[in-house]
Order: C-alpha cells, then sequence, then structure tokens
C-alpha cells in the first residue's frame, strides 16, 4: 500500500485514497483529504456530517445508508453534495476514514 | 504523453461544471427518411438474412443491412463503422439492444453496394468485420458482460466463450433455419448482468469454492454486518479471530451452507474466491422475455458444470451447438427452445439433447424450490 506524507503524519491509503484503517484517522487526514476533495473550509456542517458516520460506525459497524444520513443530520442529499462535491460516499465517508464502500457501485 | 488539460481546473473544480444534461436526445441523430416517416410504418420484410425493409404510409422504404459486431471495439472500429456511415448512409448508424450495427439506406439500389462492401471487410486474422445477420429466426448476437477484461468477480471469461460459441453457431446468425429466434447471453458470475436468467440459452460463470478469509485485513477493509447480510443461505456470521497474538474482529464461513455464489466478496474484498480449477461454467436453457404465445419464462440451469478451457471453451460450445442443433430439428414452428422443452417434457429434452441430469439440476433453494418437484404421476420413461 502507497503511503502519504501529511502535516508530519504518514497514512497508509489504497488506490483511490481511502485510508487502510479506521483506527489509523485523524485530524490531519480530514486536511488531506479535504485537499484531494475539492473543499475549501471546512465548515461546522462538514463536521457534522463526518462525526455522525464515525459515530455510526463505530456503534453499528457499517456506513449509514444516505437516508439515514439525510435524518440524523438534517442535510437534504443536494446539500450533502454540496458540502462534500464527489459524494457521501466518495467524499464524505473517505473523509471520515470509513472503508471503501462496496458493490455494483 | 505529457498531460494535456482540457481546460478543467483542479484547483477549482465546481468552477464552469456542467451537470445533468442528459444524453443527447435520440432524434439528432435521425437519418431523414426515419424523421420523415416516424410513426408512419406500414410493414416491413425481411429480405434476406441480416436484410430487412419498412415501408411507410408514404410510400417510402428503408432498407436496414444489421450485422455482427464484438460489442468490446477500439475505437479505430468505431472509425471505420463511420467511415462506411458516411460512405453509404449518410453518416447514420445505430446499435441494436443485441449490440449488433445497422446500417440504414433509404434506396433498394444502395443496397448491394453497402452489402458487397460490409462482407469484404475483415481482420487481419481473417475474421469478419461486419458479418451481415441476425435477423428472423436464427441466432443473433450474444448479449455478455465483462469477464477478465474488467471485472473483479467473474468465475469465467466474457469475450473468450462469446468468440468461441458465435464461431460455433457462425452458419445460423446468417441463416434462418431455426424454428424461432435463439437467444444465446453470457454472464461471467451470477450477478447475472445482462439476460442471461431470461435467454433461450445461458452461459453463466460457477464458482465451486467457498471464499478465502483475509482476517488480518478484513476489519479494516469490510463492513462486516454487510457481509454477512449478503449471504443468501446465511453461511457468514461474525467472529473473533487471533492473528500475530492480535484479537481481530472478523467472519467465519460455514462452507456446508456456503453455495459459492460470490456476493459476499462483492460486498467485502477480503473474501476472494476466484480458483482456477474450481470455476467454470453453467449452461441454462429455456428462458425467454417476449409475451408471444407463451409468457416469459426464466430459463433453467441443465448443465451443473463445465470447466474453464481458455481460450476456446470446447467442451461448453460442443454442448451449446449440439442444442441448438436438436431444437432446430425438433421443435415446431414458433416455438421457442423453452417452449418446445416444456411440451415435449424436460425428461425428453435431456434425453434428446445427450445431456446428463444430475442432482444438482433439483432445485434446494428455500420454499419456492418445492414447486420445480413433480407432483403428477405424469411423466415418459
Amino acid at each position: 500500500m502507497p503511503t502519504v506524507e501529511f502535516s508530519g503524519k504518514s497514512f497508509s491509503v489504497d488506490e483511490d485514497g481511502f485510508i487502510d484503517d479506521y483506527k489509523n484517522w485523524s485530524e490531519e487526514w480530514v486536511q488531506y483529504v479535504k485537499a484531494q476533495e475539492g473543499i475549501d473550509e471546512l465548515n461546522d456542517e462538514h463536521k457534522k456530517v463526518i462525526e455522525v458516520l464515525r459515530e455510526y460506525y463505530e456503534k453499528n459497524g457499517i456506513a449509514p445508508m444516505v437516508r439515514v444520513l439525510s435524518k440524523v443530520t438534517g442535510f437534504k442529499l443536494k446539500h450533502i453534495y454540496e458540502l462534500f462535491p464527489s459524494g457521501p460516499g466518495k467524499g464524505a465517508c473517505k473523509m471520515a476514514g470509513l472503508p471503501k464502500p462496496t458493490g455494483c457501485v | 504523453m505529457a498531460f494535456i488539460s482540457s481546460g478543467y481546473n483542479p484547483e477549482k473544480p465546481m468552477e464552469n461544471r456542467i451537470t445533468d444534461i442528459g444524453p443527447r436526445k435520440y432524434d439528432e441523430f435521425y437519418p431523414p427518411v426515419i424523421a420523415k416517416n416516424k410513426g408512419q410504418w406500414l410493414y416491413h420484410e425481411i429480405l434476406q438474412p441480416g436484410v430487412l425493409v419498412h415501408v411507410a404510409k408514404s410510400g417510402d422504404e428503408v432498407y436496414t443491412v444489421r450485422c455482427g459486431g464484438a460489442r468490446l471495439m477500439t475505437t479505430s472500429l468505431i472509425n471505420e463503422i463511420c467511415d462506411l456511415a458516411d460512405k453509404h448512409c449518410g453518416g447514420y448508424v445505430r446499435w441494436t439492444t443485441r449490440n449488433n450495427i445497422e446500417f440504414m439506406v433509404d434506396n433498394k439500389s444502395k443496397v448491394q453496394p453497402l452489402i458487397d462492401d460490409l462482407s469484404g471487410r475483415k481482420f487481419d486474422g481473417g475474421s469478419f468485420k461486419f458479418p451481415i445477420g441476425g435477423t428472423g429466426a436464427g441466432v443473433s448476437n450474444i448479449v455478455h458482460t465483462q469477464g477478465w477484461i474488467h471485472c473483479h468477480t467473474p468465475a469465467t471469461d466474457a469475450s473468450g466463450p462469446v468468440k468461441a460459441v458465435m464461431d460455433e453457431v457462425f452458419a445460423d446468425f446468417q441463416s434462418h433455419r431455426m424454428p424461432a429466434p435463439v437467444r444465446v447471453s453470457l454472464a461471467c458470475c451470477l450477478n447475472m448482468c445482462g439476460a442471461v436468467h431470461c435467454s433461450d440459452i445461458a452461459i453463466l460463470g460457477y464458482h465451486r469454492k467457498p471464499p478465502m478469509l483475509d482476517h488480518e485485513y478484513l476489519d479494516k477493509m469490510c463492513e462486516i454486518p454487510l457481509a454477512i447480510a449478503s449471504c443468501p443461505t446465511a453461511a457468514i456470521k461474525p467472529a473473533k479471530v487471533e492473528i500475530n497474538g492480535q484479537k481481530l474482529n472478523s467472519v467465519a464461513v460455514n462452507n456446508d451452507r456456503c453455495m459459492y455464489c460470490g456476493n459476499c466478496y462483492t460486498m467485502c474484498p477480503s473474501m476472494p474466491l476466484a480458483d482456477k480449477e474450481g470455476d467454470g461454467i453453467v449452461i441454462m436453457a429455456g428462458g425467454k422475455v417476449s409475451n408471444r404465445i407463451s409468457a416469459p419464462k426464466f430459463s433453467k440451469v441443465v448443465v451443473a458444470f463445465i470447466p474453464n478451457e481458455a481460450p476456446r471453451w470446447p467442451t461448453a460450445s460442443k454442448v451449446i451447438k449440439n442444442m441448438i442443433d436438436v431444437y432446430a430439428s425438433d421443435a415446431r414452428k414458433y416455438e421457442r427452445l423453452g417452449d418446445w422443452a416444456e411440451r415435449i417434457g424436460w425428461e425428453r429434452f435431456f434425453e434428446k439433447c445427450e445431456i446428463d441430469f444430475t442432482h444438482h439440476l433439483i432445485d434446494d433453494f428455500r420454499d419456492p424450490a418445492y414447486y420445480t418437484w413433480r407432483q403428477t404421476t405424469q411423466f415418459k420413461f
């Protein structure tokens, strides 16, 4: 697995830029993905989505369905796309350090 | 080649971004004769295998020449198709739902030069570039999938077997000797992308071994509850394992319950199951989608396993060729393969096609399996 250096930290990532292990997530990782995903400034709404994703994953072992994410955060899918241009899977889950979405994607 | 920008600015990815414009509208690409007579067609005829004529109320005629395509094609071949369309059809061409290519001309005098041009073109290896056919009661193109070209869950290849089978039945692509059209499809795993579950003859990639478990990475790569829920027979359960002195979350597979569908690998990259000797193909038969005479049918498994024999899959193509020949000589006019098998009885189908009936073919999946068994004394010895 390739490693990336960012702000003095190093992360192992796969070819799509997802982190190798949920446990290796840190604030620096968020800053690193921010640069990759075309997000200028992180606001509280970004942080809320990430927090909800991490909480849900820790509790349930899976990423929430899009409708669940919408309902818990109160953000419509359109707004989530405004926050994360690549969408809830490629953008938000990557930034939250969740495993890469699988299935016929 | 050095990087050449298209004008996209990675610093500002959302700037000048065009989205949600959808496909180009179909009528932008209508040949003039089609645009003029849309919704006004009176009747059509098949003049010869691969050549149709449609006649409109206005008296206009459009002649269609259908030729086979490999589906997987290079831009140079598409350029050649465009050159042909420019030369004969005013720059218009279309693709069918079975990935054949159709060239249309508005005058009978233009048909023969087009046919001569198409049938004269060959690849360096000798294969026809644009074999004409695929109409009427014959064997048209094979609807197929990615295989080893591009997918990560296949149990067999797609393009390879399709080429081998089409070579075997090529005469039937260019003739109308069948009682009814025979649709052949291929899917390289039992996700069944495409039409295998509803085709006269279907080729399906199949595994015979349970997944291998990459315990070390499983919890990191996978959402374990998804892997568990992906199993149709509930063979997977969560488990704790010890690797190199470390306690890790993982899953355990009950091999007695596993039927090697590979769904768990789709959801979880740490459960690969492809295997060179284990993998192969299943042949199914008797499906259809049309409502003509009988209702649409699912295809049924008739050969439980044939090994992968790259590059020509000789056993599989022989079984399919034989099935098509027996059907052609035994079925009545207009009878699809499934109609024929149901009329003569599946026990006769196996006898006539000289296919061995094995216990694998008897349904054992949940309650509906019961309805596939025979609850009558009506059968033939």
